[in-house]
């Protein structure tokens, strides 16, 4: 199918720059095929921004990068209005956030006040500034990057605000062999940052979004999902279980899955793929519970049963 | 600490709650200090929950022991025995409060607070005291349900309305097993005898040594008749037989006192239609049962004296129920042995001259024992003699002479015991009964109520050709006190009772008092005969009754049908309220697949999906690989694809699955 070999290329496309990171990426796409945003998390220089650009140039996407810092306000996102003297009006001047793809780099860096400015704009996909609401581009998605919440000069996102997340990834160190072939390959050409090839076109958007809606999910695969949901909410390990509308996102990603494997319907392993990126961030451990959100996930994954009740 | 360790603030103050109300019962035996430590326990340990005090560390701790070790020791005299033991326990348990830190030392004290509710069963097991047991019950369990809600700060009833339930859950357990559970003997017991004085009886009898004759409105015992009830003049509870006077003092003899020969009940003539009757006494840490004449009983442990009177050989300090036959009109001894008669005409030498001189000449003149009998009964009757409980003191030296020339006021021992000198002096055998007279009727359920101040002593004399005849010069003295009970024979006097002014005999007057009165005792009778006198034979009984000849294959078919009785009902709620999972078809046959594959040796994993299990097992066993691969992609299309003809996929993913070997 040419979606597949679509898919591929532009899974191929990004790695020529983040080596070695194929998962990382096809999660990373398929959070946006499912009309997620998505949050990158790690430590600085692992190639968190790398990686939302690359997904910029391979979707072909007008984006903007906001650089957060903790002084920036919400107009700087947003945009604002501007007296102008010829005509004796005030005319809008759309913020970086008037764009097919925002770049949030450092997103917790920000102030919450800031930060909540992004909600309506994740939630809804429209802005009210000045009493005015005015719709954001479609499609709209926001690649926000964060350091890990216990670095120096971080506001943590809120549960409220991480759960606008569809997906929340961690790239991690490269593998040695992809690492040495980054050594060998770059010659510090920082700086200079060549745009990728786009692979994706709009259209194509459009249709994985259409074939993700015919995805099938079955009456057992629906008993797993709800197996999976009930056990976050009765496990003592679980201090907040997931909600329904993360359950929700654990289906959509799932179907987005299976149409990234060329499946019409969903099968278990579409839900164990994606249920790291999608619940990771949305469980919070109780307070007896060693583990973080990743050792709740292996929990999760390992105990309950595929088949059976 | 760990907030499941903590003890919820509700916890707290139910746990201080359920330890007044375990006192409660207490409170009338223990020392007033007692109860002290418990209000400063109690205070204390609130003080520290306000963070203002802190625990009581060690040396202090120590104190506290030594202190209420040596406040038992004075308020008791001892350390040993019922009261002072329960006493040291109630006061370690008010100052487990002060060591309440964490939920596992709530649950050593509630635990505690469960046998300090049985401890209670020692002293009484009155309706009223079992009523505020349970309540004490439920209290402690909702003690045990608040300390596993974890942070609730407010007082809230919740936990009680659980608490009820559950203890209203258990109660189907409880009957089956107080029913059908094999009452086993204690391994050990511990002879606890009460330092409580019991009223009653007692085994000697010495009549003028007490001027106010103090009688209390306690139940001595209840008899339920099995047909009518007998007129209340005829009702003479024997229960010691006195044949020996020494020292003034009237006593029985002891069984090793009679000669070995003498021992058994000679068989007396038995003749009239026969009584039969239970009686439930209660405890009175005396040997001797209560009967009609002739009693006989085939109770298990109840014997027959030679005096025809029964008694068991271990002291009663439990409400005791047995079963009595009595034929009231059976000759006793018709023949009397030589030892029996010296007994039974031994008078102390040289005492009461005057008592014996006077019989002495009433024998002169009479032809027969019965006329010196009417003789005797004649002078009580015709002289001016007095019945009353405020009789004046006897001197030491010959006080029956005191008493048939002087005072002439007494009652019935006074009676009784100057009657059996006189009968003796004149040669006729005759000795001291003691028991009880009459009783009250309850209209209620028709039993016999039995009080303390019922207490009575009277005669009986060996006549010739009739054996042991009861004679009650009481009666000849005051009727009334035979015919109509006590109170009516001190009707004048006003002593009926005079020290229990809150009796509610007192009262019975009173019509709805006393109809109150007459059927709590009615329930009384119930709870006792039901409850309290289930015993292990009791238990035997009902089950031979339910189940014929009891053997040992009924006996544990008897136990393991009274836990299938409490445990198949609940395991079906269990059952029933269970989430029903009913697997499909599908999902039966795809199990199937993973059940042949595990004796392979290649199981499953709970989080394992199909087609990693399948690479797995493929992997594992090669061989198989294929049939591994068509099984799992068969259950994959028909599980998750939704394809249209799912019964013809079906059938051949079951052949699939067959086919595996």
């Amino acid at each position: 199918m040419q979606l597949q070999e679509t898919i591929d290329a532009a899974v191929a496309e990004v790695g020529t720059v983040l080596l070695g990171k194929e998962p990382q990426i096809r999660l990373a796409l398929c959070c946006l095929f499912a009309r997620g945003h998505l949050l990158i998390e790690d430590l600085p220089g692992m190639g968190k921004t790398t990686l939302s650009h690359a997904l910029a140039d391979v979707l072909g996407l007008s984006w903007n990068r906001v650089q957060f810092t903790s002084d920036l306000l919400p107009a700087d996102i947003l945009g604002v209005s501007v007296y102008n003297r010829n005509d004796a009006t005030f005319s809008f001047h759309p913020g970086p956030v008037f764009t097919q793809l925002l770049l949030a780099d450092e997103i917790n860096r920000t102030t919450p006040r800031t930060q909540s400015a992004l909600l309506e704009a994740m939630g809804e996909g429209q802005v009210t500034v000045e009493g005015e609401t005015r719709p954001l581009p479609d499609p709209f998605f926001v690649v926000a990057t964060q350091n890990p919440v216990h670095q120096s000069g971080t506001y943590p996102l809120p549960e409220s605000q991480l759960d606008r997340f569809l997906m929340r990834l961690e790239l991690g160190y490269p593998h040695p062999q992809a690492e040495r072939e980054m050594f060998l390959r770059e010659r510090s050409n920082r700086g200079e940052r060549k745009p990728l090839r786009q692979i994706i076109s709009q259209d194509q958007l459009l249709r994985i979004r259409e074939a993700v809606m015919q995805v099938h999910a079955s009456d057992n695969l629906v008993d797993y999902l709800q197996r999976l949901v009930a056990y976050t909410r009765n496990s003592p390990e679980f201090e907040v279980g997931l909600s329904p509308r993360g359950g929700l996102a654990l289906l959509d990603c799932a179907r987005t899955w299976a149409v990234m494997n060329s499946r019409g319907h969903i099968v278990p392993e579409d839900l164990q793929m994606v249920l790291p990126a999608v619940a990771g961030h949305r469980l919070v451990p109780s307070g007896d519970y060693a583990g973080d959100g990743a050792a709740l996930v292996t929990l999760l994954q390992r105990n309950v049963d595929v088949i059976r009740p | 600490m760990k907030v499941e360790q903590q003890i919820p603030r509700n916890a707290l103050v139910w746990i201080i709650i359920s330890l007044f109300t375990l006192v409660l019962p207490h409170i009338e035996r223990v020392p007033h200090w007692v109860l002290s430590v418990y209000v400063l326990s109690a205070i204390w340990r609130v003080m520290v929950y306000r963070g203002r005090w802190s625990f009581p560390r060690w040396p202090i701790k120590l104190g506290l022991i030594f202190a209420a070790f040596a406040g038992i020791l004075f308020s008791y005299r001892s350390l040993i025995g019922l009261e002072p033991t329960v006493a040291l326990l109630l006061a370690a348990f008010a100052f487990k409060l002060l060591e309440l830190k964490e939920r596992k030392d709530a649950y050593v004290l509630l635990f505690l607070g469960y046998f300090v509710i049985l401890t209670e069963f020692l002293f009484s097991q009155d309706l009223l005291i079992v009523l505020l047991c349970v309540v004490n019950v439920v209290l402690v369990t909702t003690a045990l349900v608040a300390l596993h809600r974890p942070g609730v700060d407010s007082f809230s009833t919740r936990p009680l309305t659980k608490a009820s339930l559950m203890v209203l859950q258990a109660m189907p357990l409880m009957l089956v097993l107080f029913f059908l559970f094999p009452r086993i003997g204690p391994l050990w017991t511990v002879p606890i005898k009460s330092q409580q004085a019991t009223t009653g009886m007692s085994e000697f009898m010495t009549p003028g040594d007490v001027s106010q004759l103090s009688r209390s409105s306690e139940v001595a015992f209840r008899v339920e008749f099995d047909g009518a009830i007998p007129p209340r003049s005829t009702l003479y509870w024997r229960g010691l037989v006195m044949s020996r006077l020494r020292e003034n003092t009237w006593s029985a003899l002891d069984y090793y006192e009679v000669p070995a020969r003498e021992r058994r009940p000679q068989e007396p003539q038995f003749t009239g239609v026969p009584l039969r009757y239970s009686v439930i006494m209660a405890p009175t840490q005396q040997r001797w049962l209560y009967s009609l004449r002739y009693a006989r009983s085939t109770d298990a442990g109840i014997l027959n004296a030679a005096d025809y009177r029964l008694f068991r050989p271990v002291i009663i300090e439990d409400d005791l129920l047995y079963r009595v036959t009595s034929w009231p009109a059976a000759q006793l001894e018709e023949r009397l042995s030589d030892w029996r008669r010296r007994t039974e005409l031994a008078l102390p030498p040289q005492a009461n001259p005057r008592v014996r001189q006077l019989a002495q000449s009433i024998a002169a003149d009479a032809h027969d024992s019965q006329e010196i009998v009417d003789a005797v009964l004649t002078l009580f009757r015709e002289q001016p003699f007095v019945y009353t409980l405020q009789p004046p003191l006897l001197p030491q030296q010959d006080p029956m002479d005191a008493f048939l020339f002087d005072t002439r006021r007494g009652f019935c021992e006074h009676y009784a015991s100057v009657f059996v000198i006189m009968m003796r002096a004149a040669g006729v055998p005759a000795r001291v009964v003691a028991g009880y007279q009459g009783g009250e009727v309850n209209p209620v359920n028709r039993t016999v109520i039995v009080h303390q101040f019922d207490a009575h002593a009277w005669a009986e004399v060996w006549i010739q050709g009739q054996g042991w005849v009861r004679v009650d010069p009481t009666a000849a003295v005051s009727p009334e006190r035979i015919e109509l009970g006590l109170e009516e024979a001190l009707a004048g006097e006003g002593s009926f009772l005079a020290d229990s002014p809150l009796s509610p005999l007192r009262y019975r007057r009173i019509d709805i008092i006393n109809k109150l009165r007459l059927r709590y005792d009615a329930l009384t009778y119930r709870w006792q005969s039901w409850v309290v006198g289930f015993n292990a034979d009791t238990q035997l009984q009902l089950l031979q009754r339910w189940f014929g000849e009891f053997s040992a294959r009924t006996f544990a078919v008897v136990i393991l049908g009274s836990w299938a009785l409490v445990l198949i009902p609940v395991g079906l709620v269990l059952l029933l309220r269970r989430k029903v999972h009913k697997l499909s078809k599908l999902d039966r046959l795809y199990l199937r697949f993973c059940d042949k594959l595990e004796k392979r040796g290649v199981t499953r994993e709970a989080g394992e999906s199909p087609s990693a299990f399948a690479s797995r097992a493929q992997h594992q066993l090669p061989l198989m690989a294929r049939s591994i691969a068509d099984v799992t992609q068969r259950y994959q299309r028909l599980a998750y694809a939704g394809t249209d003809d799912s019964d013809r996929e079906l059938d051949e993913l079951a052949r699939a699955v067959r086919k595996l070997n």
